[in-house]
């Protein structure tokens, strides 16, 4: 972790995951269908796992180190979960109206 | 992070009994063919009212578990709360399940699940643990929400929810790993001794971190900007899951607030102070004015939700330990009365099959005592004197107003105002308008006693508050110790 620590600096991860965060907002504000703003979400989760692991490595001290990992973890799994009840709702959706576009399910409204 | 790990699997007992209820009210119904689905609410309000009876075994005892959750009094107070609003929604719940809704085994269950995660939510002093029961009580929520697998509106609501709700949840992660990246701890006393000197320069990571957090939970709790999935979830969702909605997934928002900000985030007061008062000011006022113009109960009933959590959020602008204490009296008194309220709408729902305001002309006629009980209901919630709103609102505005925040207690007062015009709608038509047919409606016995049960909770709270204040004081003196 020493040697990577010399060649990267923390400042590269924490623009990176950024970009990322960014991005999804972006796709869930722009996209129209479902999954594919599910998909910007993940994105989104995907960055806050990588901040929490470059934050692990390089900012916290000693003691806290395996919280960002472990926080990491649990990220994943329940990204994990999340998309498999999503899908299912959507996949509800979709039958009943033959479209996941969130535009064009307007039912409820005011 | 505590250098001894108590890990004594004692103290989590209840939880241990709910997950128990949980997997039994599964089991049942799908092992158990000869078992009559109907018991299955009886059987799940009985389990959570003796796990809520076990629970006051921790009363006035001060414990944690690994440093992770809190077992003192304020996590008691909401295992009550939470227990207790769990078995009025499974016994409101009971005639509308089998008429509307399949799989009620599952429905219960995720109905006790839900309640464990709101317990946590309110007993964590960590934010990893703060996550995951978040995420335990929203999951269930999505399911429940869109549980009405055939009505497109379900579904409708159900997907809006999830869509923003997920949405929320990596807002609020990334805040997290923010304030993980500033603290170098995810332990709320890490935290707030990583800050008690002051940060002694403009701490961006820090920042962000605070202003994600709020946004992710501010849309849990339905605060302006952040509620637009509110009404739409109202509607689609069945009406019990409604009531629940805005019962417990509000109540415990706030308790995960309230912890989190008093006992991590309180030396930077300064930092987040104004992003409260902001977003309660907001809330208030658009909450309250968008509600005047709903004709559908269950949307009404959500603007008026979203504006009294903007009285809520006020408590939390002003924070202090006297504005903590009556945050949970005004949380409880609401809760009651909200209840309150859902049980006669969906007593009616379930008589007539209606829940548009216009169809509920002439309900004194046809059901009397349920027209009695929701006008009360109503007029608590609007404010008026002898029942619960108004007392504990009473509190709860005196208490922000001497913690310097007179403003917002002014504007507070004028939507109360505001407030009571669309309540008064409702009651104009159930005891000045003609019903639409003659004749009583046949109320069973048990949703009468039900709303009896909490239209006298919400005088009691109204009359007598000091048992509750008590117990809401005992609760919250900790948080500030």
């Amino acid at each position: 972790m020493e040697a990577v620590a010399q060649q990267i600096p923390l400042e590269h991860f924490l623009v990176l995951s950024a970009i990322l965060f960014s991005l999804g907002v972006y796709g869930v504000l722009t996209r129209r269908n479902a999954v594919l703003i599910l998909m910007s979400v993940e994105l989104m989760l995907n960055a806050a796992s990588i901040n929490m692991v470059a934050f692990a490595a390089y900012a916290a001290p000693e003691r806290a180190v395996v919280i960002g990992i472990v926080f990491a973890v649990f990220i994943i799994t329940v990204a994990a979960a999340e998309v498999g009840l999503a899908l299912a709702i959507i996949l509800r959706v979709f039958r009943n109206r033959g479209t996941a576009n969130v535009d064009e399910v307007d039912q409820l409204k005011w | 992070m505590p250098e001894e790990l108590n890990l004594d699997y004692s103290l989590l007992t209840p939880e241990f009994c709910l997950a128990g209820l949980a997997a039994l009210v599964f089991a049942l119904d799908l092992f158990a063919p000869r078992f009559r689905k109907e018991w299955l609410p009886y059987l799940t309000a009985a389990g959570l009212v003796a796990i809520l009876g076990l629970s006051f075994g921790w009363a006035n005892k001060e414990s944690d578990f690994a440093g992770l959750l809190s077992v003192d009094n304020y996590t008691t107070f909401f295992r009550v709360f939470f227990m207790a609003t769990a078995a009025a929604v499974a016994l409101a719940s009971a005639q509308f399940v089998p008429a509307r809704l399949r799989h009620p085994g599952e429905y219960y269950g995720l109905l006790v699940l839900s309640t464990i995660g709101a317990i946590y939510m309110a007993a964590a002093r960590e934010l990893l643990t703060a996550y995951i029961s978040l995420e335990l009580l929203s999951f269930s929520l999505y399911v429940l929400v869109s549980y009405a697998k055939f009505d497109p509106r379900s579904n409708e609501g159900g997907m809006k929810y999830m869509l923003l709700g997920a949405f929320s949840s990596a807002l609020f992660l990334y805040g997290l790993s923010l304030i993980y990246g500033s603290a170098g701890s995810t332990f709320y006393a890490d935290i707030a001794s990583a800050y008690a000197g002051g940060t002694e320069e403009f701490d961006l990571g820090l920042l962000m971190g605070l202003v994600l957090v709020l946004a992710g939970l501010g849309f849990k709790v339905a605060a302006v900007p952040f509620h637009m999935w509110t009404p739409d979830a109202y509607e689609g969702a069945p009406l019990p899951i409604t009531a629940y909605l805005s019962a417990t997934s509000k109540a415990a928002g706030f308790a995960l607030l309230l912890r989190l900000f008093s006992s991590a985030f309180l030396p930077v007061l300064d930092d987040w102070q104004w992003m409260f008062a902001a977003l309660a000011a907001l809330t208030m006022v658009l909450g309250n004015l968008v509600a005047l113009q709903q004709h559908n109960i269950k949307r009404l009933l959500a603007y008026s939700s979203i504006g009294q959590v903007g009285y809520m959020l006020m408590a939390v602008a002003a924070l202090s330990s006297a504005t903590a204490s009556a945050l949970l009296l005004h949380l409880s008194g609401y809760v009651i009365t909200n209840l309150a309220a859902f049980t006669c709408i969906i007593a009616w729902n379930n008589l007539t099959g209606k829940e548009e305001i216009a169809d509920f002309r002439g309900m004194a006629e046809r059901a009397p005592l349920l027209a009695a009980s929701l006008t009360a209901a109503l007029f608590s919630l609007a404010g008026m004197p002898l029942f619960a709103g108004f007392l504990t609102k009473f509190l709860l505005f005196q208490a922000v107003a001497e913690e310097g925040f007179l403003w917002l207690s002014v504007i507070a007062v004028v939507m109360s105002l505001v407030s009571l015009y669309y309540y008064l709608m409702v009651i104009k038509e159930l005891y000045i308008s003609q019903p639409e047919e003659p004749g009583r409606l046949p109320v069973p016995a048990l949703v009468n006693g039900l709303a009896v049960a909490l239209v006298v909770g919400v005088f009691y709270v109204g009359i007598f508050p000091r048992h509750l204040f008590e117990a809401a004081q005992e609760a919250t003196k900790l948080l500030f110790a």
